[in-house]
């Protein structure tokens, strides 16, 4: 358990920031804390990602002294997966928070319960 | 390779750009656009679909240069083709039987923003649709989120808002599950086209090392697709997106947006799982089990609600626990039920979105059940869709409903195991749908002498009549001669396999 | 060929003639819409009489999913049961052309009753099951506008209650179509039954539960116990022509599902014997004891005839049962001679409601003094339905219990059947005759002052008398219907 854990240190990481990310994003009251914890839900996979398609020893494949072995440099795939969702993952966060913005505009509350309140209360 | 072949990637890009180019024509071009855009998306996948019933293959179809496991690619078969159609077509109708209200509720600033998000949610079906990659599903999956939130806030009053946020919440919900599961698919394969990781996937279960972390990921995809398309404890979004925003909207959203999530589940059981590796797991039972609920509960909601939009909102929550319930069966009969269902669900939900606009305005736009007395009088054409798309949703025979209902108990009967809980969920729940749909039908067609609300002369709403006698065409069209539909479907999913 | 095409006109020409009626707002005077609707009648009626002259012809539509076309065919049932429907639908049309007057929303009646007429035949001419389901659902549905013409509270009430008891009873029917799809050889209605022994070894007990489901599902629309309640309350608030085909034809058409499913799906053979028939026929003579006594304590005559509707189909499920010739016979007769005399009942309320705007059955002491011809039919229906020689009540309950006696087939039965079919025949009296005899003895203390001459016009009297005529002559000259009713499945 303890050789495994320390060997996949990294992943067990992401998958605990994930949990954390997930939790806060599905209970917290707050708006900007249910972005906080989006941010970090994504991170996580982004983190996941990166440590999954790194290999130790290797680098990243750009050729610069003529090496051309295949052995030699790591899938950039993932990386180049990263890099995709972390452009998606700031798209949402903007909508979100212009949203949020908008609401608590309208409201001046950024807890979703009681603007749920207020609205039955408005009509 | 023939030129109808890059039909679907020209559907997918046409549909993406002229999104673009929306935000910036006037207001009128912006409509024209829209509308020709989705006829051409549609027309491309009508002559894909007569291609490939006129004995063609299905094909993989090569973005940029790059060959198998490193390229992206998009491969369409019948099933492909019909849905795209489909959804081109139901967009279309969805968009004429709403413009008139679009043109009253939302800003006029904003009217460009509505069409370059349509375009974009077309886009992002047509892409879940064709797609054979995951990664580019999920980015798919996250624009589909992005415009389908945009279309729920269009219309700028607090309800919405709100519950725009709500249901970008429960997307991002999801969607986190759907990203972390196939990030970790790919670590166990190795692959992000769904044949590779079809060919791994069968390794691992052949030798057995991962089989356990496998199930653990298929679980996560398909929890997080069940959230975004409102299986039913997930829904708690849908009532308020679905009851409060424009009504093209709200029938999109309902008919198609939800569906696009649906056909890549079964895609992704399909062509990435397995079929039958997926079959042996237990989360088919637990989409069995959660389908079965949704059909009662969630006509149980709509029966207790009194405005009228919202229950319709609440009906779509029982018919989504239908598709999982037939795909919780775990048979290919089964499958071919839900995709028809699909279909069925979608005609008929669209067309009582549209009708029921028609009736709140003449009752004073009120939402409230009791203002509806003799709404059907005073807007005859929404009062005859409504009855219409009721009676195709109680499952009454000449309608689109019906047909789903047969292929359900056809597929339950094959099943022995699930054949009880099936036929008594199937009897509640259309019995509980009758409740509340008869209610309603009977509600507009009370006369209410003293209401003091004005009728609506047909002459005056001519796209409106249009697009509704058309749902109602689409609707008996599928009720009577379901057989080719079925057939295509069976075929569609074989080429799956 | 050409019993297709009379089979498609008939169903195709009042459906087109409701729809431009209900569609076209351009038709508002009064004439015009009850031309069409005469128009709509006599020509389906000729349609209808020329494909049961044809005597043999079928067609198929298309497909509704892999082996279930919608296809229709002409056998003696359907033969009966259409000429049945026509005869009763055309005396409701007329006697509806004098009552509807004092009616709002004549247009919306003549649509819907020309809409359902097509309907009808459709379901009478169905060559397999899942077409019958279809026409099954559609007259549901389509029937229910007349059920709620009036659109008080009461009929609203009354109509969702007809609804909900339909879509349960549909419900159960499409559940033993599912497994009959699964079980046999083809859906079609064939003599013998359609099961395929194969399939079926080591599944009876199952298969018969899922008969039995057909059954109780059917029984719905026949209003047999359990499923009875929306009967009484749905009949008698339409307007009295529609209540005359709804009681006389439209409950009828469980009885034909019933038949159906018995004689032509699951197949006697298969069903004889089994505690299937038994639980049927207990609850036949349950219902038939029942809805005599409940219609003995109404007091409404519209929901008196409504009752006694109840306890009379269940005389024919009740032969139905039985599964012998003899009492297939009686059944049948029974079912002319009771769509003739239930019709002529309600249409004599209907008249009665018109002309004195009385409902109530101790309000009617002498009418008989005011409308002597219109209570000498209500009089000579009573006596039909009750069963007095020489009249075709009679002789179809003496078929009933001949056939219940045949042969020592059944144990228990063989004299209950015949013993209840008897106290319920006194009971019928019981609640029938009274209106008679106040009617024409108000007795004394009766101010004889006030009475008016308030005889109904002609066009209606005439269908009444039509009504009242055939059910006395099917009593008197028998014996080429005896024959052909019994010549229909043995």
């Amino acid at each position: 358990m303890g050789v495994n854990l320390q060997a996949n240190m990294l992943e067990a990481v992401s998958m605990i920031l994930f949990g954390i990310g997930f939790g806060n994003l599905l209970l917290q009251k707050n708006l900007i804390k249910k972005i906080i914890g989006l941010n970090i839900m994504d991170s996580a996979v982004y983190l996941f990602l990166a440590e999954k398609g790194y290999i130790r020893g290797r680098v990243a494949p750009i050729v610069v002294d003529g090496v051309q072995s295949v052995s030699a440099y790591i899938n950039p795939i993932p990386s180049g997966l990263v890099l995709t969702g972390i452009v998606v993952s700031v798209s949402v966060s903007a909508l979100m928070l212009s949203l949020t913005i908008r609401l608590y505009r309208r409201y001046h509350t950024l807890d979703l319960d009681q603007i749920s309140m207020m609205m039955k209360r408005e009509e | 390779m023939d030129f109808v072949c890059n039909f679907p990637f020209f559907s997918i890009l046409l549909t993406l750009f002229s999104g673009t180019i929306c935000s910036m024509l006037p207001r009128r071009a912006a409509k024209w656009v829209n509308t020709g855009v989705i006829l051409a998306a549609g027309g491309m996948s009508l002559a894909l679909l007569i291609w490939m019933l006129s004995g063609g293959e299905c094909f993989v179809y090569r973005m940029g240069h790059f060959p198998a496991p490193w390229g992206n690619e998009i491969r369409a078969g019948i099933l492909e083709a019909a849905m795209a159609l489909f959804f081109c077509l139901i967009m279309l109708l969805s968009m004429w039987g709403g413009r008139k209200k679009l043109d009253e509720e939302v800003e006029e600033s904003k009217h460009n923003l509505y069409y370059v998000l349509v375009n974009l949610l077309l886009s992002s079906l047509l892409a879940l649709v064709y797609t054979n990659d995951l990664f580019t599903a999920y980015v798919f999956v996250e624009i589909n989120t992005i415009a389908a939130c945009g279309l729920i806030m269009i219309r700028q009053i607090g309800r919405t808002l709100a519950a725009a946020v709500r249901y970008m919440i429960m997307s991002l919900v999801g969607s986190g599950l759907l990203l972390i599961g196939l990030c970790m698919l790919y670590d166990l394969t190795g692959h992000l086209l769904m044949s590779n990781i079809r060919e791994q996937v069968e390794v691992i279960m052949a030798e057995g090392t991962y089989a356990i972390p496998l199930v653990i990921t298929v679980a996560l995809m398909v929890v997080g697709l069940a959230i975004k398309s409102a299986l039913f404890p997930f829904h708690a979004w849908l009532p308020d997106a679905y009851g409060y925003s424009t009504i093209s909207s709200a029938a999109i959203l309902s008919s198609l947006a939800s569906k696009g999530y649906i056909f890549l589940l079964i895609k992704i059981i399909y062509r990435v799982i397995g079929f039958t590796v997926f079959n042996n797991t237990h989360i088919i039972n637990v989409l069995f089990v959660f389908g079965l609920m949704a059909m009662v509960f969630g006509s149980l909601s709509a029966i207790k609600e009194s405005g009228i939009r919202r229950m319709i909102a609440f009906s779509s929550v029982a018919q989504v626990g239908y598709i999982y319930m037939g795909i919780g069966l775990g048979t290919k009969v089964g499958m071919v039920a839900s995709v028809y269902h699909i279909f069925a669900h979608a005609a008929g939900k669209a067309l009582l979105f549209i009708a029921v606009i028609g009736l709140t305005d003449v009752s004073g736009f009120s939402r409230r059940f009791i203002d509806q007395t003799g709404a059907g009088f005073r807007n005859k054409i929404a009062g005859i869709g409504f009855t219409v798309g009721s009676l195709s949703m109680v499952g009454v025979p000449v309608f689109a409903g019906f047909v789903s209902k047969i292929l359900f108990a056809q597929a339950a009967v094959n099943n022995s195991r699930k054949l009880l809980p099936t036929m008594i969920v199937l009897a509640v729940s259309t019995i509980l749908n009758a409740i509340y749909f008869m209610k309603t039908v009977i509600r507009i067609y009370t006369p209410a002498p003293d209401c003091g609300f004005e009728g609506v002369a047909l002459r005056k709403e001519k796209l409106y009549a249009l697009s509704i006698l058309l749902f109602i065409a689409l609707n008996i069209a599928l009720g009577m001669s379901s057989q080719p539909v079925v057939d295509a479907i069976s075929t569609g999913l074989d080429m799956f396999g | 060929m050409n019993g297709a095409v009379w089979i498609l006109a008939s169903i195709g020409v009042p459906v087109v003639m409701g729809l431009v009626l209900l569609c076209v707002p351009s038709i508002r005077k009064r004439s015009a819409v009850v031309g069409i609707t005469a128009a709509g009648l006599i020509m389906t009626a000729v349609s209808v009489f020329a494909a049961v002259g044809s005597g043999a012809g079928s067609v198929t539509l298309w497909y509704l999913a892999k082996g279930v076309p919608v296809y229709f065919q002409i056998d003696s049932v359907g033969q009966l049961f259409a000429s049945m429907v026509t005869l009763v639908w055309l005396c409701g049309g007329a006697f509806a052309f004098s009552y509807m007057k004092h009616e709002e929303n004549e247009k919306w009646y003549y649509g819907c009753y020309l809409l359902v007429y097509g309907i009808v035949n459709g379901l009478d001419f169905s060559g397999n099951i899942v077409t019958f389901y279809m026409f099954y659902e559609l007259m549901t549905i389509l029937s229910f506008p007349l059920v709620l013409h009036s659109r008080s509270r009461e009929a609203i009430m009354a109509g969702l209650r007809y609804l909900f008891y339909s879509f349960c009873g549909a419900y159960l029917v499409l559940f033993g179509i599912y497994f009959l799809y699964r079980y046999g050889t083809t859906l079609t209605f064939t003599a013998d039954g359609v099961l395929d022994p194969q399939l079926t070894a080591g599944r009876e007990s199952f298969l018969l539960f899922v008969a039995f489901l057909m059954i109780l599902g059917f029984g719905v629309k026949a209003g047999m116990f359990p499923l009875h309640g929306w009967l009484p309350v749905a009949h008698p608030v339409a307007p009295a022509p529609a209540s005359a085909v709804l009681s006389g034809i439209i409950v009828k058409s469980g009885v034909l599902g019933m038949l159906r499913v018995v004689y032509y799906l699951f197949g006697t053979a298969f069903l004889r014997g089994s505690w299937v028939q038994y639980v049927w026929l207990s609850l036949a003579l349950f219902t038939v004891f029942m809805g005599s006594m409940l219609a003995y304590r109404e007091r409404v005559l519209k929901k008196r005839l409504a009752y006694s509707t109840v306890s009379q189909i269940s005389y024919i499920l009740f032969g139905l049962a039985v599964m012998n010739q003899t009492a297939f016979t009686g059944s049948m007769l029974h079912v002319v001679c009771h769509a003739c005399i239930k019709s002529g009942l309600f249409l004599v309320a209907g008249a009665v409601i018109v002309q004195t705007g009385k409902t109530r059955v101790e309000e009617l002491t002498g009418i008989g003094k005011e409308m002597p011809v219109l209570l000498w039919c209500y009089t000579i229906c009573s006596l039909a339905l009750i069963g007095i020689p020489p009249t075709g009540g009679f002789l179809s309950k003496w078929y009933l219990a001949m056939g219940a006696l045949e042969g020592n087939a059944l144990p228990v039965f063989g004299w209950l059947g015949p013993v209840v079919l008897l106290v319920s025949a006194l009971l019928t009296a019981g609640y029938l005759l009274p209106v008679t005899i106040r009617g024409f003895f108000p007795g004394q203390g009766f101010d004889y002052g006030n009475l008016q001459k308030r005889e109904p016009g002609v066009a209606m009297l005439l269908p009444i008398l039509i009504l009242t005529s055939v059910s006395v002559f099917a009593g008197m000259f028998p014996s080429a219907l005896v024959r052909f009713l019994g010549g229909m499945l043995w």
